[in-house]
């Protein structure tokens, strides 16, 4: 166990995916298409399960099985005590390790997208370029929307969730740590079946994977299929994990109305989660089950229906673009009153926004559905499901601008990032109006504007609400303050860039450019090509932002434990945060948005605090010589009643 | 509390530079907004059919409606930014007021909210219905469409199934497009008419318009059929009825 790494675990998918091709060569028929789509499945999933033996994701389950356990120096092992460096590399349990990896994962995702998404903005960028063949265009649209889409679904929930959660609601780890490295390195497992597709003849439909086309498609297909597999384990797995840890881990003390707003955001977002990948991955199964055998499921002629896949596949796809946006949106709630030095706004109607939106998502799939043919009399239903979430939206807006309302606008990265996102997520939310009317769809449905509409909501809300929180939680994550010069030079090149690639990806859509195309009428030149300009920006802007982070991250000045005056648990504890974060578990006797409310919340730091988390909490803004922001106290013993009431 | 207190209040709360502030940018927002909403009609073309006219007139009439919320929220993030900035690298050395929430602002947003959003599904179902009626017009001309990879194909059943890869139709009379595939979905799309509606093999779709310009105009595929998805598209050219007959009888249509 203690030999095994990321080394051992390629070795072991390497060795499972040879031994599993092999077999399949053997006993199975290879010269048809469902053929080479068996062996295809067959490898891949052989790579699967040899990585994850060869990571060690097995190794507690087998002892069990043996009748042995695990020793206490094992499980000391297993959290990665005292290691350096390396634990980040193996089946690692400690919270804070896995969520690193999920950051790492994470950018290494969003990077192979955006170079994807560079390669098409470059095709694009003339009406005939030619740069990319139809056939290498279709796969890498296909490759980048899927890339994007796994990346953005982790881009909150995995780095930060696995992080800062824990902490933030004052637990020492994950309720299951151990399927915390197993979801973590299911994601790392599915990277290269995923990218696998390329060299296997690309995906040619879409990230939405679209049947029959799916049925007659390469075998880069049957990567897709294994990959959402895959992935949906990994999601399903950390759901799981993270809504136990949310449910049951809270500090004494911390009640549901003391639940920092980013936590309720987290639990929306994998909530959701886990009835909807299960759809995903069901779906997927039905694919491979009609590419391999012959099942005809989702093949009109074979008595199958390709609306059974659409239904199938929007189920899982509208309450994923809210597990991405949620989760984003709530962290830059939850930044918001740090920085402008004022309580978050009804938090109350906060949570009622979240819950809402979580209730109406489940119930608005078909609107992605309205030109398809497939029940046009619930056409009608589905535009009032869907227009109803402009509500609970609305109020999100509420609760940003109520709080920065008459604050001390702090204009640091992360509330740059809560400004980008009132103007870009307004911009998202009106054209998703639009396309919420049903005669407006039929016009705009499968049109540019669509992608520049989703864009706006998942790129210019989620990946901006994940830029702050990383801005945001950068000093508390790596002990190391992240560069201010690089950082608002990236903002600033990623905002502009992506406002003018995606408005004038608007106006192409608007005039009638489809999406998906590989050239298109001259008629769409101009836009196009500012379109493109846009997305270079964009791309040297991300450069930049990846500078800063690795950079800092490496030489960065040191962060002292609450650089933001933040009055969440997270900031309590010192850097480097030692394993299992609090020596003594806090006690929780407000919510952390008492800013201005200081005199009102003296804490009792009755136990031996360590040193910097106390003044922590005193370089808050309210600068007197009291820590009087503070709104938790530390005890190892059970609270005396009048702490809790201040 | 009686009205002139109220008035009073009111008087003093629209005195406060705040207020003023706001209400100067959302005044001028809203104004921009408000010109720019007629953009997105424009980027869209001269419609060819009273469907797309219904559809930009909608896009204008959203974007109005949107124009004073979206200037609201901007307004805010503006003034606020201006106002009230803290300047210099270090933390604030004060909180802000402990403003937890504000009861009228909140029922208020929530109010206007639900009044534009009421204000769009009236509007929707209006047109869903108007769609709808004129779907079931009796003098109106059949064509069936069919999508494979990766053309289109036009036959007119009431004209001898009479076969065409480009479509022609008569200006001002309605058409019901039948709609299948021979293979994978394909998407119908009449840009100019603003009409879509998938070509599903194995299923008929149906979606109607009324031509009513003259003139050539596009039809594209709008759904991802595969390798030449981008060239799957191809011309309508609406003509007079006297010339409509005659391209039926010079392609062996009945005259």
């Amino acid at each position: 166990m203690r030999r095994l790494n990321v080394g051992t675990a390629v070795a072991g998918g390497l060795i499972g995916g040879s031994i599993a091709w092999f077999l399949a060569h053997q006993f199975l028929a290879t010269d048809n298409p469902s053929g080479s789509n068996q062996v295809t499945i067959l490898t891949m999933v052989g790579w699967a399960i040899g990585f994850m033996i060869g990571i060690g994701a097995f190794h507690g389950p087998w002892c069990w099985l043996m009748g042995r356990d695990q020793s206490h120096e094992d499980e000391k092992f297993l959290a990665g005590d005292g290691q350096g460096i390396g634990r980040y590399f193996r089946f690692t349990t400690d919270h804070k390790v896995v969520g690193i990896q999920y950051l790492v994962v994470t950018m290494v995702l969003l990077g192979v997208g955006g170079i994807l998404a560079m390669m098409i903005r470059t095709d694009l960028i003339r009406p005939d370029s030619g740069f990319l063949s139809p056939q290498v265009y279709n796969s890498v649209v296909g490759l980048h929307g899927l890339t994007m889409i796994i990346a953005t679904i982790i881009m909150v929930t995995g780095p930060f969730g696995n992080f800062i959660v824990p902490i933030m609601i004052g637990a020492r780890d994950m309720a299951f740590p151990r399927l915390n490295a197993l979801s973590l390195w299911l994601i790392v497992a599915f990277v290269p079946v995923l990218f696998s597709a390329a060299v296997l003849g690309g995906i040619p439909t879409g990230w939405s994977g679209y049947a029959p086309l799916s049925d007659q498609a390469p075998p880069g297909m049957d990567a897709y299929l294994t990959a959402i597999v895959i992935f949906a384990i990994s999601s399903a797995i950390a759901g799981a994990n993270i809504t136990t840890t949310i449910l049951t881990m809270r500090a004494r003390g911390m009640t549901w109305n003391r639940t920092p707003i980013f936590v309720w955001g987290t639990l929306a977002s994998v909530g959701l989660a886990i009835p909807a990948f299960p759809m995903f991955m069901g779906s997927m199964v039905l694919l491979g089950v009609d590419r391999t055998v012959g099942g005809q499921f989702y093949v009109a002629s074979g008595g199958g229906s390709p609306w059974l896949y659409a239904n199938l596949f929007w189920l899982m796809g509208h309450p994923e673009v809210y597990v991405i946006v949620i989760p984003a949106v709530a962290a830059l709630m939850e930044l918001t009153p740090v920085f402008a030095r004022k309580p978050l706004f009804n938090y109350t109607a906060a949570v009622l926004s979240i819950v809402g939106i979580v209730g109406l998502s489940i119930m608005v799939w078909a609107h992605h559905m309205y030109a398809s043919g497939w029940a046009p009399d619930l056409n009608g239903p589905f535009m009032l499901t869907t227009e109803l979430i402009s509500i609970p939206t609305g109020i999100i807006f509420l609760v940003v601008l109520g709080t920065i309302w008459r604050g001390r606008i702090w204009t640091t990265l992360p509330m740059m990032s809560t400004y980008a996102m009132l103007w870009n997520f307004i911009i998202g939310g009106v054209t998703g109006i639009y396309l919420s009317d049903v005669p407006a769809d039929y016009d705009l449905h499968g049109s540019m504007f669509v992608t520049a509409h989703f864009h706006y909501t998942l790129m210019g809300a989620g990946l901006t609400g994940a830029i702050g929180a990383l801005t945001y939680w950068f000093p508390k994550m790596t002990g190391r303050m992240l560069d201010r010069r690089a950082g608002f030079a990236s903002f600033w090149l990623v905002q502009i860039g992506f406002n003018v690639t995606f408005l004038s990806m608007f106006a192409a859509g608007l005039a009638g450019q489809p999406r998906r195309v590989e050239h298109y009428d001259s008629l769409f030149g101009v836009a196009n090509l500012v379109s493109s300009l846009g997305a270079y920006v964009i791309g040297l802007g991300m450069l930049i932002l990846l500078y800063a982070v690795v950079s800092s991250w490496r030489r960065g000045p040191l962060a002292p434990a609450n650089p933001w005056g933040s009055k969440t648990l997270e900031w309590t504890v010192p850097n480097p945060i030692p394993l299992e974060n609090f020596e003594v578990l806090p006690v929780v006797i407000a919510d952390p948005y008492g800013y201005g409310e200081g005199d009102l919340r003296v804490p009792v730091p009755r136990a031996p605090a360590p040193a910097e988390a106390v003044a922590g909490a005193a370089t808050g803004a309210d600068g007197a010589t009291t820590p009087t922001g503070a709104v938790m106290t530390r005890t190892d013993a059970p609270p005396i009643p009048e702490q809790e009431r201040p | 509390m009686t009205a002139p207190t109220f008035g009073a209040r009111a008087r003093a709360w629209s005195r406060r530079a705040e207020v003023r502030g706001v209400f100067l940018i959302w005044v001028v927002l809203t104004a921009l907004l408000c010109l720019f909403s007629f953009v997105p009609a424009r980027l869209m073309g001269a419609p060819a059919s009273p469907t797309k006219q219904a559809v930009e007139t909608t896009m204008t009439l959203f974007t109005l409606a949107a124009s004073p919320v979206a200037a609201f929220v901007w307004a805010i993030a503006i003034y606020s930014l201006v106002r009230w900035r803290h300047r210099g690298k270090q933390a604030p050395t004060e909180d802000g007021p402990a403003i937890r929430t504000n009861t009228p602002a909140s029922a208020l947003w929530v109010v206007v909210s639900s009044v534009l959003c009421l204000f769009l599904l009236v509007w929707g179902f209006v047109e869903v219905q108007a769609v709808a009626t004129s779907a079931s017009a009796s003098d109106a001309m059949v064509v069936d469409v069919t999508g494979q990879q990766w053309v289109w194909t036009f036959s007119y059943p009431q004209e001898g199934n009479l076969e065409s890869d480009q479509l022609y139709l008569p200006v001002n009379r309605p058409v019901i497009f039948h709609v299948t595939s021979k293979d994978v979905i394909h998407s119908f799309w009449v840009v100019q008419m603003g009409i879509k509606v998938d070509a599903n093999p194995g299923e008929t779709t149906q979606t109607s318009v009324t031509p009513d310009r003259l003139g050539r105009f596009d039809i594209r595929c709008a759904e991802l059929c595969g390798l030449l998805h981008a060239d799957m598209e191809t011309s309508v050219h609406v003509v007079s009825p006297t010339d409509f007959r005659s391209w039926l009888r010079s392609n062996g249509g009945p005259g």
